[in-house]
């Protein structure tokens, strides 16, 4: 009985220790195994692809990759089953709430710029006023703004010419009756390019802002 | 004394927890109707839309409650009716490499739209339930939990 619970304190103090040395470090929930069923089931994304999911318990692994596809839990302990394709009406009856209440995807604009400037080019011009739509068609309440410039020049200079342009992309927004308070800007000078390239390099597609209108 | 270093573990990790638990903002709300919460620090909010959500915060729907929120990586996620679910962890700062997605989901229904995050480093996304862990490969899935064996 006294062993019992010293084994038990030290299963307790491993735990925690655990938890003290590597905060970082995520420890993963224990599948308790009495725990209610679990069922996924794996759909095709807003551009018809499918991806992967597995699902994992003291039971062992299972993968799902096709759409419709079905992977059951029916505890924490026992093994995972996989089931045929469903068809779409008995999604809809068990997740047809959820479904409708998923937000669209986020929509993700790339305004290019001229050579060590803030002028849009004119591609991108164009691009601007598709931003604003998305907004309003959106009834967004959540727009991030993030600068970025190519390789050439300093890198002070850089993170100064990354804000200017996310500065003046807000500016114009506001300008379009877009409120102030639900957009965040953010610049990364040249720090976080879309093509990777040596420093130095002039790159176009690097002179760039990021809007996400979400 | 092992008893002592038990105790003065338990009450190191609280602290280092209770740090942990400072909130990063993950994720915007864009759609809810019916009843639907948020359980912030003990408090029960009720849930409007554009309202922020902070890592640490369980979400909650009523019997007639729906709820979808954005997060920050543009992870997309929804919840039906008699739902409940726990935004575990987010960290999003690709710059300095600091990326991880966690929820817990303790009941109900959930559509689930991967984003950056799982794009970037899969291994730092988790979607856990009572009784499974899912791994998610940049997809769109649906999840249901049965509440510890009572059935709707």
């Amino acid at each position: 009985m006294k062993r019992a619970a010293v084994k038990a304190t030290s299963w307790v103090m491993l735990l925690f220790l655990g938890a003290c040395a590597v905060p970082e470090v995520k420890t993963e929930a224990v599948p308790v195994p009495d725990a209610g069923r679990t069922q996924v089931v794996l759909m095709p994304d807003q551009d018809g692809k499918v991806g992967e999911v597995t699902v994992r318990n003291r039971g062992g692994s299972r993968k799902i990759n096709q759409a419709g596809q079905m992977a059951e839990a029916k505890n924490g302990t026992s093994a995972i089953s996989t089931q045929a394709p469903l068809a779409e009406g008995d999604i809809n009856k068990v997740f047809g709430a959820a479904l409708a209440a998923l937000p669209k995807k986020p929509v993700i604009f790339i305004l290019y710029f001229k050579t060590d400037s803030t002028e849009l080019t004119e591609a991108s011009q164009t691009t601007l006023s598709s931003v604003h739509a998305a907004i309003s068609d959106r009834q967004s309440q959540d727009i991030s703004v993030i600068g970025h410039t190519d390789r050439t020049g300093e890198k002070s200079y850089n993170v100064a010419l990354s804000r200017s342009r996310a500065l003046k992309i807000k500016k114009f927004l506001i300008s379009k009756s877009v409120n102030p308070s639900i957009i965040e800007v953010d610049y990364h000078g040249e720090a976080d390019p879309l093509i990777k390239t040596p420093d130095g390099v002039a790159e176009p597609r690097n002179r760039r802002v990021e809007v996400t209108v979400r | 004394m092992r008893y002592f270093f038990g105790v003065l573990c338990l009450i190191l990790c609280l602290g280092t927890n209770a740090v942990a638990a400072s909130n990063e903002e993950a994720a915007i709300v864009k759609n809810c109707s019916g009843t639907a919460f948020i359980v912030r620090q003990q408090r029960t909010l009720t849930v409007k839309k554009s309202e922020r959500i902070y890592s640490g915060d369980l979400l909650r729907t009523g019997r007639d409650g729906t709820l979808g929120i954005i997060f920050k990586d543009n992870t997309i996620l929804s919840l039906g009716p008699r739902s409940e679910l726990l935004i575990e962890e987010f960290h999003f700062d690709p710059s300095r490499g600091k990326l991880s997605i966690v929820t817990r989901m303790l009941k109900g229904t959930a559509a689930y739209v991967s984003g950056v995050i799982a794009r970037l480093s899969p291994q730092s996304v988790r979607f856990e339930t009572p009784s499974a862990t899912i791994g998610i490969r940049g997809t769109k899935f649906l999840v249901k939990v049965e509440d510890g064996g009572e059935e709707e």
